[in-house]
């Protein structure tokens, strides 16, 4: 136990709590894994989590909507499953931000900070390997399909950057470097990699740099994945059933969630699932319905599997974007970057199922109540996953929190 | 060649001295001057041996004051005391030898008035109160909010005073003011007791409130801060020595602030100290002790030997004025500089470092076999005028100013690297580049050098921005990071919002005009506009960074004059900013570490080197190839990766305080482009870069819209932030090299050199050969010829084809330490 967590637990069991059920709490938060499926451009709140069908056509669209399982709340008719299962998972509706460039939006939702010049923030991902290292000698960050700017270890350092493993949904997908080349056979790499060993030996033993030290440790890090049947089980979404495949979806959303599943099951402890073209400046429309019944089937899958595993109550689901979208159609037919007002969706972990936190005006364009900032987002998310997140990194020279003044939304937290 | 046949003698006077030894006596500070009477100063005596180590011997001399009724001296406190006005002259005694000083105690009214500045701020600083834990952080504690370590007098006296309705004090009945009851913990305060009733503290605090709490008329203001010693190398563990800190205020005065700043030591284990000033020595190293008060700063930096320089101190041959220094500073510190490298390690490290490529064998075997004593000196010439040097150094350029997808949406990405690499190829003076950069506008492809100004774009706005253009060119030009200054004053420098808004200002007037289609970018001037101040919100006027405000007739550039003032020979920070950036790519380390970091607070490690290449960088003309050709000359840059006395750890005194100290060459591990390059290179076999024709090097590549993946897992930098690249090896790049595609492509590929080799009948042992003389420069060793041996013989064995085995024996050494390494 840090010394820092020992120091709280001593100020809230003088406050009269429960001192072992607290450590139990704590000891689980540090256990628990996140997915996070990541809506690629910026989603439109209007035709998801937070439908107006008052008002006017040019504003609400065409595609109605759909009672939710908890009463009184409708969901665009783009999600009816999604709708159906909202007992599960909460929803925030007043999302409130002024970063409407992709880049820094994203930075931004993936770090709870503000991007800065100089400085790149590190993503959750990276913050949780840092903080709660790997678990079953598997890489703890891993993005699928590929990696993105917002989902970098920044200033932390390349050592937290995720592990790639590509688009499972690929009929030949292998995840990169770590299967080895068709033709090389285990023996074979075996031993080359005795050879390298005997090779490298004179030139360790006569040069000593922390450098060489640390190529050292990804390389047999490197062996130890290439060989360990855990790393190969993990990636191998071939395994599973393919009536679990099929009900997921067979598209990148569908599979990707499927593997974020796997992956968190055997250990890895975040893993960012991108989804999208969801930046639809024209015919949006058009462009988003196949995005959205794709994420309809692949969301609720991932719920309904992950409950009946016995893993939601560990895992938390985070589904984010860019930004909203702007609430009026465009010229052509589009809808534009619109940072001051989105949704967000939350689940697992102790989340509580059911809630809808804060609303927006009759455009969907502000929120009314509660707007929730970004930071807040994060310490929520921070807060869930047993991590600090006012705690302090070193970053060039100068003290950065993980969260800048974020309060976790006490509405969600059970 | 002044320096050709000239050797280092000053070991020979180096002997172990009994401590007694003393060569000289001097007392810190020099030239005291005290207010008025009644008011103290602090000092301290040194004594200094024959080899120049210095010791705290206040305690330990006599003492004595030429005038005792005006200036008397409490030497077990340090202290002098001014008595009445007039003059004195305080002598210290030991041994025979004398160190004096003066001391003049002016007439000011003796009626003591405590001032809010400095003295209820010198609490509040020494405190902690407004530090950035506390009070001064950007949010206050509990609604009560201070300017960071007092910078701002008027608002903190506001805030105590007025603020949340003047609850703070309460002048009728001062001691039961909240500025009091809470530090003193009388009533419940979330930083805890921190003032006792009885200290001065308490006393100054109640005396000012007492006095009607007034902002002070006289209004004297700190200008700066000093520490002394500033630079001092204390022998031995728990070594201890007084730091002695002045401050100048703007009347004229000073004040002993010695007991009245905030201590902090950059690195505990090397030196700490205690809130009266008393600097404790720890283990071997470097650290930096810092005074902040009064919103100033000052810095001093320590160096901590546990043994002095002994006389078996390795004597060296300095080859120009480089080592001359570098070799004095270890001899003080008494790190043990590496022998020289060999000329197989050097010719393999000088070629990567100049031209991001390694030798081929032929190269290094006439290297290796040429008998001219001035090789080196000779390759060195012949690698700064290949045209490889122009395309390696370029990208160095293009990581520093930003040259990225992102900020030029791609399109004249491709011009910009043109142009810098022209400038290098032809080694036009660096201070004209910069001119031309800052001056630039027009239409990005028309003109390159307006490329420079693509990161201070607004991309949400489509406009210019001048917070993004002034952090960057102070940054870069300068070595001065103003960020901070943006929003409040510098915690650690001198500057202020006032610096930050005076530098945007000479950005003003500059536009940005988008094109329609293609996103292109034309910079252009306005005829007017102003930068408002944020606090002020008055337009402010140009003002150069810690210097004066130019005269600028209204219709001219604003630029013209920043960009004459910034490449000035006379600008102390230009030249100092740009050799340490190249020595710092050189070394791994900066002189002033971060390389690009200058202020006071982070003193050069070696200043006197800093000053000398920076007057050497003036002297050539701003060319860049004289500085390479002068540090690739030093026996410094040509010292060996493996540190003296290496196997022998009893020999090393401090493996950190090398590096620190450039007492070796720093491994490091090969940049991206060169890294795959020399895969290439080695194999045979040119890397397709999409939209390029064959052959095309990594390095002259800049398509970062679809960047290789090599060159993406081997960190090529984005360059969308100022920052460095990442330097440190990774789980990707290792599983890369292993299984990815990259290296067993070129390892299998029908046309690489295993082919050619196979097909002109060679012999194993001559290809695994020259397969290590083109990774490594350097034939295999016994041991390891009989390893790749075995190797061979157990694939063959294994029923693996001879073509398969040689396959494995380069993929191995491709993946290599060695070979992906630069030492």
């Amino acid at each position: 136990m840090l010394r820092r967590d020992f120091i709280r637990i001593g100020g809230l069991a003088f406050a009269g709590l429960n001192l072992p059920k607290l450590l139990a709490d704590e000891t689980e938060r540090t256990e628990r894994s996140c997915i996070v499926i990541f809506q690629n451009g910026g989603c439109s709140q209007l035709d998801t989590f937070d439908p107006k069908p008052d008002a006017p056509a040019d504003i609400r669209g065409s595609f109605g909507s759909v009672p939710t399982s908890v009463p009184g709340v409708h969901f665009s008719g783009l999600l009816p499953r999604s709708a159906k299962l909202l007992h599960k998972f909460a929803v925030i509706r007043s999302m409130h931000s002024d970063e409407a460039i992709h880049e820094r939006a994203r930075q931004y939702i993936f770090s709870g900070t503000k991007p800065r010049n100089d400085l790149l923030q590190p993503s959750y991902g990276a913050v949780v390997a840092k903080e709660h290292g790997s678990r079953n000698g598997l890489p703890p960050f891993v993005v699928i399909p590929d990696k993105d700017l917002s989902a970098e270890a920044g200033f932390l350092g390349p050592s937290y950057d995720p592990f790639i493993a590509g688009n499972p949904n690929a009929k030949t997908f292998s995840v990169k470097d770590l299967t080895l080349p068709s033709g090389i056979s285990y023996e074979e790499c075996v031993a080359r990699k005795d050879l390298l060993a005997r090779l490298d030996q004179g030139f360790r033993a006569a040069e000593q740099s922390p450098l060489l030290e640390s190529m050292d440790e990804f390389y047999q890090k490197a062996y130890s994945l290439i060989a360990s049947p855990a790393a190969r089980t993990a990636f191998d979404i071939g395994a599973e059933p393919d009536k679990l495949r099929d009900a997921y979806g067979r598209t990148g959303v569908g599979q990707g969630c499927l593997l974020a599943r796997r992956l968190i099951e055997s250990g890895i402890r975040l893993a960012t699932v991108f989804h999208g073209g969801y930046d639809t400046h024209t015919d949006h429309e058009k462009n988003i319905r196949p995005l959205h019944t794709d994420f309809d089937q692949a969301f609720p899958a991932l719920l309904e599997d992950l409950e009946q595993r016995g893993m939601l109550a560990n895992t938390l689901v985070l589904v984010i974007g860019d930004f909203g979208r702007t609430t009026k159609i465009n010229f052509s037919g589009g809808r534009d970057h619109w940072p001051r007002a989105f949704s967000v969706a939350l689940a697992g972990a102790g989340i509580k199922g059911g809630a809808v936190v804060g609303s927006t005006d009759k455009q969907a364009g502000e929120p009314v109540d509660r707007a929730v900032k970004v930071e807040d987002l994060a310490a929520t998310v921070y807060k869930v996953l047993g991590i600090d997140s006012q705690k302090e990194y070193r970053a060039n020279g100068r003290p950065v929190r993980i969260v800048k003044d974020g309060v976790p939304v006490q509405e969600l937290l059970g | 060649m002044k320096y050709a046949q000239w050797s280092f003698c000053f070991v020979a006077f180096v002997t172990p001295l009994a401590a007694a030894d003393w060569s000289a006596l001097r007392i810190v500070p020099q030239n005291i001057s005290l207010a008025k009477t009644g008011e103290l100063q602090h000092f301290i005596v040194l004594a200094r041996d024959a080899g120049g180590q210095e010791e705290d011997v206040t305690t330990r001399c006599a003492i004595s004051s030429s005038a005792p009724e005006t200036v008397s001296l409490d030497r077990t406190q340090r202290t002098l005391i001014g008595k009445q006005r007039g003059q004195a002259q305080i002598t210290a005694e030991l041994q025979g030898l004398r160190g004096t000083t003066s001391v003049v105690v002016g007439d000011r009214a003796s009626e003591v008035e405590v001032r809010f500045s400095p003295d209820v701020i010198s609490v509040l600083t020494i405190k902690g109160c407004n530090s950035s834990g506390c009070h001064g952080s950007p949010a206050g504690q509990n609604g009560f909010k201070l300017s960071l370590f007092g910078y701002d007098t008027a608002a903190d006296r506001e805030m105590i005073v007025n603020a949340s309705g003047g609850r703070r004090v309460d002048l009728g009945n001062p001691e039961q003011s909240l500025l009091l009851r809470k530090p003193t913990f009388a009533i419940p305060h979330g930083g805890g007791r921190l003032i006792a009733t009885e200290s001065e503290e308490y006393k100054t605090l109640l005396k000012w409130l007492q006095q009607g709490a007034r902002l002070d008329s006289g209004g004297a203001r700190l200008q700066k801060l000093e520490i002394y010693p500033n630079e001092q190398v204390l022998l031995g563990k728990g070594a201890k020595l007084s730091a002695v800190v002045i401050g100048r205020l703007s009347d004229g005065s000073t004040r002993d602030m010695t007991r009245e700043v905030r201590y902090s030591s950059s690195d505990e284990t090397v030196a700490g100290v205690s809130s009266d000033g008393t600097i404790t020595a720890g283990e071997s190293g470097l650290t930096t002790i810092l005074a902040r008060g009064l919103g100033g700063v000052a810095a001093s930096q320590i160096g901590v030997i546990l043994t002095r320089a002994g006389a078996d101190f390795p004597k060296s041959t300095a080859n120009n004025f480089v080592d001359e220094l570098v070799y004095e500073k270890l001899r003080k510190l008494n790190v043990r500089p590496a022998a020289l490298c060999s000329d197989r390690e050097f010719i393999r490290r000088v070629f990567f470092d100049t031209i991001g490529l390694p030798p081929t064998p032929e190269e290094v075997e006439r290297f290796v076999a040429e008998p001219r004593p001035d090789k080196r000196a000779q390759l060195i010439d012949a690698l700064l005028q290949r045209p490889e040097y122009a395309s390696f150094w370029t990208v160095r350029f293009e990581d520093w100013f930003r040259n990225n997808q992102l900020n030029s949406q791609g399109r004249s990405m491709g011009k910009f690297k043109e142009w810098l690499s022209e400038w290098l190829a032809e080694d036009k003076p660096y201070d004209e580049m910069v001119r031309e950069m800052i001056t630039s506008e027009g239409d990005t492809f028309q003109q390159p050098a307006a490329n420079f100004w693509h990161p201070a774009t607004d991309f949400m706005l489509k406009k210019f921005d001048v917070k993004k253009a002034t952090p960057t060119v102070s940054r870069l030009f300068l070595g001065v990071r103003l960020e901070c200054a943006e929003c409040h004053n510098h915690p650690l420098e001198n500057f202020t919002q006032d610096d930050f808004y005076g530098m945007s200002a000479f950005f003003a007037r500059m536009r940005v005009k988008h094109g329609t289609a293609e996103y292109r970018r034309t910079w252009y001037l306005d005829e007017e506009g102003e930068v408002e101040h944020p606090v002020l919100k008055k337009p402010v006027q140009p003002k150069f960074l810690g210097g004066e405000t130019p005269q600028i007739a209204s219709g001219e550039d604003r630029r013209i004059s920043l960009a004459k003032w910034v490449t000035s020979p006379k600008n102390a920070y230009f030249a100092r900013a740009t050799v340490n950036r190249f020595w710092h790519e050189y070394f791994q380390t900066g002189i002033v570490e971060p390389f690009d970091d200058f202020r006071s607070t982070n003193p050069a490690r070696n200043k006197e080197l800093l000053d000398k290449l920076a007057a050497y960088f003036v002297d050539s003309g701003f060319h860049l190839k004289p500085l390479h050709r002068l540090i690739l000359n030093s026996r410094t840059y040509q010292l060996s990766s493996r540190p003296a006395g290496a196997g022998n750890a009893a020999d090393r005194n401090n493996e950190k305080l090398e590096r620190l100290l450039f007492a070796r060459y720093e491994i490091r591990k090969v940049p991206a482009e060169a890294q795959l390059d020399a895969i290439s290179q080695v194999t045979g076999v040119a890397h397709p870069f999409r939209n390029y024709p064959a052959g095309t090097r990594a390095m002259d590549v800049f398509a970062a819209d679809a960047p290789d993946d090599f060159l993406v897992t081997f960190g090529f930098p984005r360059r969308d932030i100022i920052c460095e690249r990442a330097k440190s090896p990774t789980l990707g790049q290792a599983l890369h090299m292993i299984n990815g595609d990259t290296v067993l492509k070129k390892v299998q590929a029908p046309d690489n050199v295993l082919t050619r080799w196979m097909s002109q009948e060679w012999s194993d042992d001559r290809i695994v050969n020259t397969i290590y003389e083109s990774a490594y420069s350097r034939p295999p060793l016994d041991g390891e010829r009989t390893a790749v041996r075995n190797f061979m013989q157990s694939e063959t064995a294994a029923g693996r084809s001879r073509r398969r085995a040689l396959e494995g024996v380069l993929w191995t050494v491709l993946n290599s330490k060695e070979f992906q390494v630069n030492h």
